[in-house]
């Protein structure tokens, strides 16, 4: 008899072991910030030609969350939308299939 | 992935949004088209634009030292393929350079490029090539995911260098300097991405399989395997 969770028990091993590799590096890198790749990338961009990164002002003025609280309060909204999304998509067919 | 808004010549932006903009007519011509022949791929679009709201919203740390965040494609683009999947990832970008800072305007044709189309359509092709073989689908929806996943990042890479060569060495040596700062960092989170959306569409195929079916995603006799498979 084949196990029923295996894809499940992957998963939870993947994650695991993600977040082991990330323990480790950021226990052994020196000088790591973990901050964002798209800043990282900006700043190569700023050394390769030359004009500090505040020299590069937005073609089109954009709004900007007031502090990084606000930020992550509104990428948290995002992941919430995904969530009740994907959560009622699935409480409909559960229900479908019952109804069935 | 974001370049951000300011960081790409205005010629550049012009060039990706000219990319961009046929490939947004195409999706949205082509949803209206599936959504008139089924109404109930509707909730399949829902769950599969949620897994991109979702995971494009996780900012993770990686072995680099920095973060970034996976993009969820994998799902939209083996159902509905790379179009429709550009019109969801737009809709998300445009959300993040609205209210986030993340991305901006005049970026965006070139942020849609990367992650809505380029990384969708290496994904799908991948996709194409597997279906009709005798590869597992959950193998099927990891590699795929995780191929979508790295070529998003390889684009925005090779935009930036192609925007901005190294004065030493040129366009190839910028390539490798941004690849070494989006695609490297991108390795792992890619992988785990695949998997987590593998058991996503585990469940799909539990609760909505004629669904699959119907859109003709994967065959009966596929879906019926993993069905017993996993």
């Amino acid at each position: 008899m084949k196990f029923k969770y295996s894809l499940e028990v992957m998963t939870v091993i993947a994650i695991v072991a993600f977040c082991a590799v990330f323990l480790y590096t950021s226990s052994t890198m020196s000088g790591a910030e973990f901050s964002g790749s798209d800043n990282i990338g900006s700043g190569l961009i700023a050394k390769l030609t030359g004009t500090p990164v505040e020299n590069f002002k937005p073609l089109i003025t954009q709004w900007k969350p007031p502090s990084g609280e606000i930020e992550s309060c509104l990428f948290a909204f995002q992941a919430a939308a995904g969530g009740i999304l994907v959560g009622g998509v699935f409480g409909y067919w559960i229900g479908q299939k019952k109804k069935a | 992935m974001h370049i951000m808004e300011g960081f790409l010549p205005w010629q550049w932006c012009l060039v990706w949004w000219i990319v961009a903009l046929p490939c947004l007519i195409l999706g949205i011509n082509q949803l209206k088209r599936v959504l008139a022949a089924d109404r109930e791929a509707l909730p399949l679009l829902g769950v599969t634009g949620g897994f991109i709201f979702i995971l494009s919203s996780l900012k993770l740390p990686s072995v680099t030292g920095s973060c970034s965040h996976p993009t969820g494609t994998g799902l939209s683009t083996i159902s509905f393929g790379p179009w429709i999947t550009a019109v969801v990832c737009a809709i998300v970008l445009l959300f993040q350079s609205l209210f986030l800072a993340h991305g901006g305007l005049s970026v965006l044709g070139a942020n849609i490029v990367s992650m809505g189309i380029v990384g969708p359509l290496a994904g799908y092709g991948l996709y194409r090539l597997l279906r009709d073989t005798s590869v597992n689908i959950y193998i099927t929806v990891f590699l795929v995911t995780a191929l979508a996943d790295m070529f998003t990042y390889i684009t925005t890479s090779l935009e930036l260098a192609l925007a901005y060569p190294a004065e030493s060495g040129g366009f190839v040596s910028s390539f490798i300097l941004f690849l070494g700062i989006f695609a490297v960092t991108q390795i792992p989170l890619a992988i785990v991405e695949g998997i987590v959306l593998a058991l996503v569409f585990k469940y799909i195929i539990a609760l909505k399989p004629d669904i699959l079916i119907r859109l003709k995603i994967f065959s009966k006799e596929k879906i019926n395997a993993a069905r017993n498979e996993v």
